[in-house]
């Protein structure tokens, strides 16, 4: 009776543990599927500045110099909060938020203004190009 | 469920089969009269599993794993519930048990676009003040319970969402700053400190004491994830400096605090196991009992003691399942925390929302295992799905409810809802498909 | 992002802390279980066994035993039924359970078991020869500390439960030996190495008083002599062997010997001075009453009675043992008793093994050496007639309770054998209602612990 009692309790546990395991494998399945949605949300864009590529990964993105902001420019012509990138129905729109040198977009002093591919972005000294994400392993396969 | 299949089954099945093997156990482990009674609870169990799993299939989302984990521990709670000193079908608990799934998909609905429930803030303000005139009027004689027939709610439940969402914030709000004599402020920080010093406040009033460290708790991962956007420099060191300053604040406080609040805050249940310390003793004394397999469901002592369903609920599982089940399902509350993690949200909003919640469960969890097993002073808190209480499992499956939808967003302007309606839809179903 | 990840750091730090607790609380279980086991309703006990493999308790309650044959250790070693609290099963349930966490309470085959230091035979002897009397008598090894011998009588058959209760003695249910008793003129030994540690051995030893039957005090009060007609001049080995209450009197009004002085020795020895809080001593776990006493004014009655052991001052059995222990030895150091030799785990594992522990020291050497010649002088002296064959060293005392209607006997001592290192304290209740002398218990003692 003891054993019994030890083995249908030790097979509900491992139950128990397998079901879990299988809800977080499944889980991890799912991210790749909300990866996938989230491109399509978000238009698939990334910012490019001179081989550096900024992931764009939620839908308000703070552009500045502060260590908290999610893209970070250290440089002194940004300021500490620069710039806020948001996305909605898979149109990036960019907003200053009080910076000192002021947001322009191909060259024109905007307070607000949604993106378009291939949008230069210029934050006092820097300059961020909003492109189509250029996934590596697609190109090389472009390429063979 | 389409885009996943084979993750989805396997879910299903694995979910169904955890159910199974505790039933079996019960079967054969288990005390009961009457062998009707564990085929009632079985139907129960494993037929609201699989109805379940059918009308998840009417509810387009990018993510179920939240509902499965949802499914199994709620289910898992009603075995629970039924086996405490032998096997009968706790029809009260299956019910709110429904309730709170029902409750988790009306937290999905409302949630899940973060623009919409941004702009409805107001309300969730109105909401908590409502609540507490509700409290202030029908309560009476500084109690925590509405009293309605033989159902009695306890509405300061409902406030955690609440605060929860009051919580919630975006980036956009934190840039909104008013100067005010050399300081940049932004009102609904102000606000929200207002809010929560006047629930605490509250709390304190009806003598719902236990409530205290959930709201602060969840207050204060609001607050971490606020003053992250200060404009001047707001370095880590400050931030341990001023945490390390907290800590030794209230070392020092426990310390000369007067001899009655020690006396609450460090009760010898040992040398008063019979009178005040009764029921915690009883507790421990079941979980030691138990050992790590269980005496077997339905075999406990504890369901004598007062409570044993709610207060000290982990002690009645760890008695009849071991304490190595109970760990767990603790393990599986933890889980269902711990998803954002593993699924990040995509927006600001919903990110500190989900750190709220999670706030809210572990400090409820730990105020309840940890107190009832004498470490930390003893508060009549609840475990979230897993103790007897209405309002408690409706509360805790909203939260659920909102953890999706961080995971399963919609992203859609609700003011240009009429010209970006078609466009958008379109994609959704899309994507769906 | 940044802001997104800084949000599942916060769960991340919430979640840690939690499972953290869980580990804590894991252990804590874990580590306590059996302690949390002995408070339950519901105990698996094992068994207590003597220094020779005797059964004194049977917790499981299924080996047959002759009549009351744990009657003389009942009141000892108890059981868990609650109604003893002060005993070695009741305080060490923890040990004797048959738990373990991983394999919870076993109902058979568990091996948890207490192998105690009591010599079944001497104690049921010394019990047996108390032959109606009443009182308790406690001895154990001074060298290493083990406890042979605790009667007390009377006492209870614990497998014969308490259905009889209203009808028990008063008494019955506690162990004699631990809790405090009027020390009479045993306490005669405590003045003695109080004076000696103030005075130094020769400045006593040279002090000479007269004894005229009774002693009238600065104050004006009267300490009587039991020999009416005096002893004349005494000194110090003089008065111990005849026990002479005028001697001390005059010692502790003695201008030499400050009051301030005799409150240190006696605190050094262990006893609570007047308002000084009152403490315990514990023997594996069972509460053991420390000595007490009043000492206001040299000159005043009520300190001189309690120097010579009367009025308010009240010593433990075990004490007046512990204080031989510390003159036997010559080293001026108590040797701590203990009951337990050895515990065995549910899995039959050696969990403790007792070991020799020693108290503060409560006087020099010297005055140690000089306390036990005095003592061994008085045994060859006097006592070798009634505790025939034994070098023993002694002193005997009688003391009034119940405000002077009884008077009880007391015998403390140690036997001079390197082979049988055995103090004692012997009490007889009511001496008067009795031909059982406190020498007799002695001889019993020694020759069911020698043989």
């Amino acid at each position: 009776m003891e054993d019994m009692n030890l083995l249908f309790c030790a097979v509900s546990a491992a139950a128990l543990d397998i079901c879990a395991l299988v809800l977080i494998i499944a889980s991890y399945r799912e991210r790749s599927t909300g990866n996938k949605q989230w491109k399509k949300i978000s238009a698939d864009m990334e910012l490019v500045e001179q081989g550096f590529t900024y992931h764009l990964g939620c839908d308000e993105i703070l552009i500045g110099r502060h260590a908290s902001a999610d893209i970070r420019l250290p440089d002194i012509s940004v300021s500490r909060y620069h710039a806020m990138l948001t996305v909605a129905d898979g149109v990036w729109t960019i907003t200053d938020i009080g910076s000192k040198s002021g947001v322009y977009v191909n060259g024109n002093l905007v307070k607000s203004k949604k993106l378009c591919e291939n949008d230069v972005i210029t934050l006092g000294n820097r300059k961020l190009t909003l492109r189509k994400t250029v996934n590596p392993k697609k190109e090389r396969r472009k390429n063979k | 469920m389409i885009k996943n299949p084979f993750a989805y089954l396997f879910s299903c099945l694995f979910v169904l089969a955890a159910h199974g093997t505790m039933l079996i156990n019960i079967f054969y482990n288990g005390k009961y009269d009457d062998i009707k009674d564990l085929i009632i609870l079985a139907a129960a169990v494993l037929g609201l599993d699989i109805s379940y799993y059918i009308i998840m299939l009417f509810f387009k989302q990018y993510t179920y794993t939240i509902d499965f984990m949802l499914l199994l521990i709620l289910n898992m709670s009603v075995i629970f519930q039924s086996c405490f000193g032998g096997v009968s079908f706790s029809a009260k608990h299956y019910i709110t048990c429904i309730a709170a799934l029902t409750a988790c998909r009306f937290g999905h609905m409302l949630t899940c676009n973060h623009n919409w429930i941004q702009q409805q803030k107001k309300y969730v303000w109105i909401g908590i003040g409502v609540l507490m005139i509700i409290i202030l009027i029908f309560t009476g004689s500084r109690s925590m319970w509405i009293n309605i027939g033989s159902f009695s709610i306890q509405p300061s439940e409902f406030m955690k969402p609440l605060l929860v969402l009051a919580c919630a914030t975006s980036i956009t709000e934190q840039q909104k700053k008013h100067k005010v004599w050399k300081f940049d402020i932004v009102w609904e920080n102000i606000i929200l400190f207002g809010i929560t010093a006047a629930v605490c406040l509250f709390q304190w009033w009806c003598r719902d004491l236990g409530s205290i460290p959930t709201f602060a708790a969840i207050y204060a991962a609001g607050f971490f994830l606020r003053i992250c956007y200060p404009k001047a420099k707001f370095s880590n060191k400050t931030l341990i400096i001023a945490g390390s300053v907290v800590l030794v604040a209230a070392i020092v406080g426990i310390k000369i605090a007067p001899e009655y609040v020690k006396d609450r805050l460090f009760v010898d249940i040992w040398s008063d196991k019979d009178g005040n310390g009764y029921q915690q003793s009883q507790a421990l004394i079941a979980i030691a009992d138990g050992g790590w397999f269980g005496k077997g469901p339905g075999k406990g002592y504890l369901h004598n003691v007062f409570a044993h369903e709610s207060d000290i609920v982990f002690s009645s599982i760890s008695e009849e399942w071991g304490l190595l089940y109970a760990i767990m399902m603790t393990l599986v509350i933890l889980l269902i925390a711990a998803s954002p993690l593993i699924n990040p949200p995509r927006s600001y909003y919903h990110g500190t929302m989900c750190t709220g919640i999670c706030a809210a469960f572990t400090v409820q969890m730990a105020l309840n295992i940890f107190g009832s097993c004498n470490m930390i002073p003893f508060t009549g808190v609840t475990i979230p799905f897993i103790s007897m209480g209405g309002s408690s499992m409706v509360t805790s499956g909203f939260m659920a409810g909102m953890l999706v939808a961080a995971q399963s967003p919609v992203f859609r302007k609700p003011k240009k809802k009429k010209s970006k309606k078609p466009a958008n839809s379109s994609a959704r179903r899309r994507s769906a498909a | 992002m940044k802001s997104i990840r800084r949000c599942q750091h916060i769960i991340t730090i919430f979640l840690l802390i939690f499972i953290a607790g869980m580990a804590a609380l894991v252990i804590k279980i874990n580590r306590e279980a059996p302690f949390y086991m002995m408070n339950s309703d519901h105990h698996e006990l094992g068994m207590v066994y003597d220094r020779n493999g005797e059964v004194l308790f049977d917790g499981q309650g299924t080996g047959q035993y002759p009549d009351n044959y744990f009657l003389d250790v009942g009141n000892l070693i108890g059981d868990d039924k609650g109604q003893m609290e002060n005993t070695l099963v009741a305080r060490n349930i923890k040990k004797l359970n048959n738990y373990s966490f991983s394999e919870g309470l076993l109902e058979t085959g568990g091996q948890a078991a207490i192998y105690t230091t009591l010599d079944h035979y001497a104690n049921r002897a010394v019990y047996d020869a108390y032959a109606g009397a009443r009182g308790c008598t406690v001895a154990y090894n001074y060298k290493t500390g083990e406890i042979l011998v605790c009667a007390s009588v009377p006492s209870v058959d614990v497998t014969k439960g308490y259905a009889d209760i209203a009808n028990f003695e008063s008494g019955t249910l506690i162990s004699k030996a631990m809790y405090g008793t009027v020390p009479g003129s045993t306490q005669k030994v405590s003045t003695v190495i109080t004076a000696m540690e103030s005075l130094g051995r020769d400045r006593l030893l040279a002090k000479s008083y007269n004894c005229v039957g009774r002693y009238l005090n600065a104050n004006g009060d009267y300490i009587d002599c039991h020999n009416v007609l005096g002893h004349g001049t005494l000194n110090l080995q003089q008065a111990v062997e005849n026990s002479c209450n005028p001697y001390f009197a005059q010692l502790v009004s003695d201008p030499d010997l400050p009051l301030e002085n005799i409150i240190q020795g006696y605190r050094r020895m262990g006893y609570a001075v007047n308002d000084d809080k009152e403490e315990y001593f514990n023997i594996d776990g069972i509460i053991c009453e420390k000595a007490s006493t009043t000492l206001v004014d040299k000159n005043e009655f009520r300190t001189q009675w309690g120097c010579i052991g009367q009025g308010d001052t009240l010593v433990s059995p075990v004490q007046l043992m512990m204080w031989q222990s510390a003159v036997a030895n010559g080293t001026g150091k108590m040797t701590m008793p203990h009951l337990i030799d050895r515990v065995f785990s549910v899995h039959g594992n050696i969990t403790q093994i007792a070991k020799t522990k020693y108290g503060d020291k409560i006087c020099s050497e010297e005055t140690a050496q000089a306390v036990r010649q005095i003592l061994l002088t008085n045994g060859s002296n006097n006592y070798s007639v009634s505790i025939a064959g034994y070098n023993v060293g002694v002193k005997s005392g009688t003391a009034q309770v119940k405000e002077g209607a009884e008077e009880n006997s007391l015998l403390v001592g140690f036997l001079d054998d390197a082979r049988h290192p055995i103090a004692f304290c012997i009490l007889i209740e009511n001496m008067y209602s009795t031909t059982v002398t406190t020498e007799q218990l002695a001889t019993v003692l020694l020759n069911a612990l020698c043989s």
